[in-house]
């Protein structure tokens, strides 16, 4: 299991389109991936449970990541969390 | 058809026309079917919510999300008079929230009971959270 910290910089945050395209991408890894913020901690794999933390530019947010492709997983959300891309 | 298709019913074309275009900018993979007013005019006729369930059908599934009550009732008709039934669901979901979910969900290569769940716990969003 691999836990990091990671800062927003994803232009306006997770909006509906940027969220959307993230959950499809993030269902691809095997593992369970988790994200907190707050005292929120919810599956990123689901878009409604990503909707209800609003995830916005400029926030901090841990990510929590436990599988077999945890590695590639976090390289994911953390370069899509910081770019809007992979 | 690889994906789950959704069908969208409301009183009103504009509401749906409007929603569609959401949720193909969001997800353009999933095809999303409209029937929204009757004759030009505000309601909902069970033809036109036929003919968007046929041109979307897919045999992983349509999942069709509606307004207010009595398009529920109209729906249900479309379906029986349908050739193919299989795999049709009616959702018990909010119409904007519920599509976005069910889009979502459909657009990762989910089965139709995984969309329907998706639309269905948007009932559950709360939406302001800070």
């Amino acid at each position: 299991m691999i836990e990091k910290e990671i800062s927003v910089i994803i232009e306006n945050g997770l909006h509906a389109r940027p969220a959307a395209d993230f959950v499809k991408k993030v269902n691809q890894y095997k593992s369970k991936v988790e994200l907190v913020k707050g005292e929120k901690r919810i599956n990123a794999k689901s878009i409604l449970n990503l909707m209800s933390i609003a995830v916005k530019e400029g926030q901090t947010i841990k990510v929590i990541i436990d599988g077999e492709d945890e590695k590639e997983a976090l390289a994911f959300v953390e370069s899509f969390l910081q770019s809007g891309k992979e | 058809m690889k994906y789950v298709s959704l069908v969208l019913i409301s009183h009103s074309y504009e509401i749906v026309s409007g929603l569609k275009k959401l949720l193909n900018q969001v997800q353009p993979d999933v095809s999303v079917a409209i029937a929204g007013g009757a004759e030009g005019d505000i309601g909902t006729n069970a033809l036109d919510i036929k003919k968007a369930i046929e041109s979307v059908y897919s045999e992983k599934g349509v999942v069709i999300l509606f307004d207010l009550g009595s398009a529920l009732i109209n729906a249900e008709m479309a379906i029986e008079m349908l050739e193919k039934k299989e795999n049709i669901i009616i959702a018990d979901a909010p119409l904007v929230e519920g599509a976005y979910a069910a889009v979502v969900e459909a657009g990762c290569g989910s089965s139709i009971e995984e969309v329907v769940r998706a639309s269905e716990s948007a009932k559950e969003l709360a939406k302001l959270n800070d």
